[in-house]
């Protein structure tokens, strides 16, 4: 289906049978994961699917159709049938129309740029840097040690009614870790990190350096679990890139999704606290915070050349200095709220669930300060490397984090390490106290973003540089 | 999609087995139609119909294992699968924690499927649907929501003589109702007959939530009584199940059943079985490793009784898989509670409230999470119904607030509870998770609130 003429034929059918707007995209995912358990290999696992998902405007509501049943000359016919007999449904309780932004039509192929091809590295090879990590996160009271490596291919095609004909390959690779340290009288200490995935071939495991992360958290682990609690009191917090990658995630990606503000969401992922009145004059954060939703930004897991709407891949600043400005949009949302053109956020999770608005690469710009001259700014803080639980709420505008990993700052330098750090805030109130964002931009991926009904994950980037807080209220819990 | 039956979908999946010529294999069948109608502003915006096919396969090669999956039953694609995964488990080494397939045993007859259900229509979805958004617009609020079937069949066969097969249905409605006042209101139903939904009764719950749900005042941080609605219930119970009730997490120490199985954990009013095999749950009778299911006390009076086990960690705590083998993809090994069964009790909400002098009602929260998984701790905001109860009464409305607490203290609390209800927590709903909790209301004599929302 990615080169015969089955798509075309059939949205020609949809069209001659009097929908407004029909679209058939195939897809074809294969993955390939490895994972070291305690040193044991625990999964070499290789999955693939292939299937096609239809849509169709008609009486002004979608229906959609999915399967993977495709062989065969007249496959996508039926489908399109069974997705107008959803739309007509739809139409029985319809109180607005759904009215897509303009969109040019489309030709054209986009591919990943790699030098090895992931699929291609010896199992083996993968093997043995998985074993020599889990050797090195074998620490004296390491109780849970697991490492992974994972890849990732996926082809499509878009062929849509208004003359779009698009054809991706993308190919992604990365590298997680795991570690749970536990000793007699204490609560255990993990280190792990799963956002290291990116859009790029083996080079980027290579790059990543899987046995220098594993050093680094078998040192942190043991640290964390012989360290004191922290001292709850309101204190000045300098947070690294991991870390702010998921906090600018949850508490901007999410609450600038228009799906939301449409209360499409409304009943499980839930609104926002930024609404359309609110685009230009709504605080979110201090003058040093600017945020943007950018899908050209090369080896981002939200990169690509065209959503799924078959709209070509754009940057939408969504905060500026501090101000709300934009939000991520489809072709739907764009026209439900008068934009003038979709933002390229439509997308599936595969070929069989129905495109919604997802985060591409929502990023914190960089600032013009060093970590150092920020670090050095501190007298008494405390520096957060990555998250552990997290929790918010359905507007985005409350939230709960703790802290893997805390360590003291005292007069411009990083000392000993603390247990027990989280904080809760409001959304505005948190991003409000920064007063100083780092140069040292660097690029984070994650590759299971959940939101829809039924479940669609979402593979995303996100950018963040340190950046630093003034007088955050702490919890402590041990 | 077409049910394919047991012959249709166990045949292939033999004659697979016995062509690969390997002596360990298995192969595990999951093949799903959603259909999804999704609602808001009292118009459906979304309406979906999935067919889908998954395939697991594992070949063993002197205890080594490779993995594949695809989404075709073609014998072609099975006989590819099955010597991927041998190609794949033949360049490891062994895997001395191999636990060995499962051999051929009875499960008891699926019971968790309905005909009727099978065959609702797209139409069918919509009539509900615009039932729940007729009594609301009556009400002068607006509807959002989902309705939506799952049809399932799930087989398993392997070279030891399994041969498994179970289809079910899952209907599931649901209703949020929110008004120009700023409330909000929520109820649901499930089950595995759609004709067990009520949506004029959904309705009626969530329209009187979101008329009640007006001038939100904020409710100072402290320990608080409280009333759990089932959904809040369901909430505190994944947590329980996934920081503590595998044998995977008691193995590495995590769970709050390590080192205390036999001692008391919680009060004496809580009590806790995973059982798949309840008539009212939603459950087949196997897992995907092939093992039938068993009934597992987890906390009897609360007293830890234990975890549940697949074969995996049965193996290393010398214990048999008690059937709690889930898709190694979404969970990896270890077992999994997904059939909580809580004991209940015979107060009627209104009972449940007038118990309380000072407290909180809470309907269901929204994205939980947990800080301290040794003693399952949750975080998470409430949503949609919380109120304020004084002398038994519910007497205004509050704004979100952020609950903090171990699940062990908050039902060593218990002082009341209502008949059990069929939920899922929040996760569970769109799939995120996979729990399904008979649970019952309940009134306790300690919450505790760390934050509030804004009014």
């Amino acid at each position: 289906m990615l080169e015969d003429s089955r798509l075309r034929n059939a949205v020609e059918w949809a069209t001659a049978s009097g929908t407004s707007y029909a679209d058939a995209r195939y897809v074809e995912r294969e993955s390939e994961t490895v994972s070291v358990k305690d040193g044991q290999v625990e999964g070499l696992d290789r999955d693939r699917d292939r299937g096609v998902g239809v849509r169709v405007l008609h009486k002004g509501s979608w229906g959609f159709a999915a399967s993977d049943r495709i062989t065969g000359e007249s496959v996508v016919v039926p489908l399109f049938e069974q997705a107008i007999a959803r739309a007509e449904a739809a139409a029985t309780v319809q109180r607005r129309q759904v009215v897509l932004a303009p969109q040019e039509p489309q030709r054209g192929e986009y591919r990943t740029r790699l030098r090895r091809d992931p699929f291609a590295v010896p199992v083996k090879e993968r093997v043995d840097l998985l074993r020599g990590a889990d050797a090195i996160l074998a620490t004296p009271n390491a109780k849970v040690r697991r490492v992974s490596v994972a890849s990732y291919r996926t082809r499509k095609r878009l062929v849509t009614s208004d003359g779009t004909d698009v054809r991706q390959e993308i190919v992604e690779c990365g590298a997680g870790l795991n570690v749970t340290a536990a000793a007699a009288g204490t609560s255990p200490a993990t280190r792990n990190d799963m956002r290291n995935v990116r859009q790029a071939g083996w080079e980027y495991v290579e790059e990543f350096d899987v046995l220098a992360h594993a050093r680094t958290f078998a040192r942190d682990v043991e640290a964390v679990l012989a360290a004191k609690p922290a001292v709850e009191k309101p204190t000045t917090l300098l947070i690294d890139q991991p870390f702010l990658a998921l906090l600018v995630h949850e508490s901007c990606g999410h609450p600038t999704e228009s799906d939301r503000v449409l209360e499409h969401e409304v009943a499980f992922a839930g609104t926002t606290f930024m609404w359309p009145r609110d685009r230009g004059t709504l605080r979110y954060g201090s003058e040093h915070v600017s945020m943007t939703a950018d899908a050209t930004i090369p080896g981002g897991l939200g990169t690509f050349g065209w959503d799924d709407d078959g709209v070509p891949a754009t940057r939408t600043p969504l905060i500026e200095r501090g101000i709300f400005t934009g939000y991520l949009s489809s072709r739907e949302t764009a026209g439900a709220l008068g934009l003038s053109r979709s933002g390229a956020c439509a997308r599936a999770e595969g070929w069989q669930h129905f495109p919604i608005v997802r985060m591409v690469n929502v990023s914190l710009e960089p600032g013009p300060a060093t970590y150092g001259e920020l670090l050095r700014g501190i007298d008494d803080g405390l520096l957060l490397q990555s998250p552990a639980s997290y929790s918010l709420d359905d507007k985005r505008q409350n939230f709960h984090f703790s802290t893997q990993v805390a360590r003291v700052i005292r007069n411009g330098e990083v000392g000993e390490y603390v247990r027990g750090v989280a904080f809760q805030s409001l959304t505005p109130d948190f991003w409000g106290s920064c007063d100083g964002v780092a140069d040292d931009w660097e690029l984070h991926g994650f590759v299971s973003c959940a939101k829809g009904e039924p479940l669609q994950l979402m593979r995303v980037g996100h950018g963040a540089a340190h950046a630093r807080f003034r007088e955050r209220p702490i919890e402590v819990r041990v | 999609m077409t049910l394919l039956e047991p012959d249709a979908l166990l045949s292939p999946l033999h004659t697979a087995l016995k062509a690969s010529r390997l002596d360990e294999a298995d192969l595990w069948v999951h093949r799903r139609r959603a259909a999804v109608t999704r609602y808001s502003h009292s118009s459906i915006h979304q309406n979906a119909v999935s067919d889908e096919t998954h395939v697991h396969a594992r070949a063993i090669v002197g205890s080594a294992i490779g993995a594949t999956s695809g989404n075709s039953l073609e014998a072609d694609a099975l006989r590819e699968l099955l010597a991927g995964a041998a190609e794949l488990a033949m360049v490891q080494r062994p895997n001395v924690d191999w636990p060995g397939l499962a051999t051929g045993a009875d499960h008891r007859e699926p019971i968790a499927f309905d005909a009727a259900t099978a065959r609702l229509g797209a139409a069918d979805q919509a009539t509900a649907i615009a039932t729940i958004c007729e009594a609301v617009d009556t009400a002068g609020f607006r509807a959002a929501g989902t309705h939506s079937v799952d049809i399932t069949e799930d087989a398993v066969a392997n070279t030891n003589g399994v041969s498994a097969y179970a289809p079910a249905t899952v209907a599931y409605l649901r209703a949020l109702v929110l008004g120009e006042h700023g409330g909000s209101g929520y109820a649901d139903d499930l089950s595995h007959r759609a004709a067990e939904l009520d949506p004029a009764a959904i309705a009626s719950r969530a329209i009187e939530k979101c008329a009640l749900d007006r001038d939100r005042t904020q409710l100072a941080p402290g320990d608080y009584e409280a009333v759990f609605e089932e959904d809040a219930v369901a909430e505190i119970l994944r947590i329980m199940s996934i920081t503590g009730l595998s044998g995977q997490a008691v193995r590495e120490g995590r769970s709050f059943l390590a080192g205390v199985i036999g001692q008391p954990v919680t009060g004496p009013k809580f009590t806790l079985h995973d059982d798949a095999l309840h008539p009212g749950q939603l459950a087949i009778p196997f897992d995907p490793e092939g093992t039938p299911k068993q009934r597992v006390a987890l906390v009897e009076r609360g007293v830890a009784k234990g975890p549940v086990y697949d074969r995996w960690s049965a193996k290393a705590a010398g214990a048999a898989s008690t059937g709690h083998a889930v898709d190694p993809g979404r969970y990896g090994h270890g077992g999994h509670a997904g059939n909580l069964v809580m004991a209940g009790g015979t107060a009627t909400r209104d009972e449940l409230i007038g118990a309380v002098t000072r407290g909180i009602l809470i309907t269901r929260f929204h994205y939980t999470n947990t800080p301290d998984p040794k003693r399952a701790t949750m975080t998470g905001t409430t949503r949609d119904g919380t109120f304020l109860i004084e002398n038994g009464r519910i007497t205004r409305a509050l704004a979100n607030v952020r609950y903090t607490m171990s699940a062990l203290d908050l039902f060593g609390g218990i002082d009341l509870l209502g008949p059990q209800r069929l939920v899922r927590d929040w996760w569970s709903t769109n799939g995120m998770g996979s729990i399904v909790c008979l649970a019952p209301a309940m009134k306790v004599s300690r919450a505790t609130i760390t934050g509030s929302s804004p009014a």
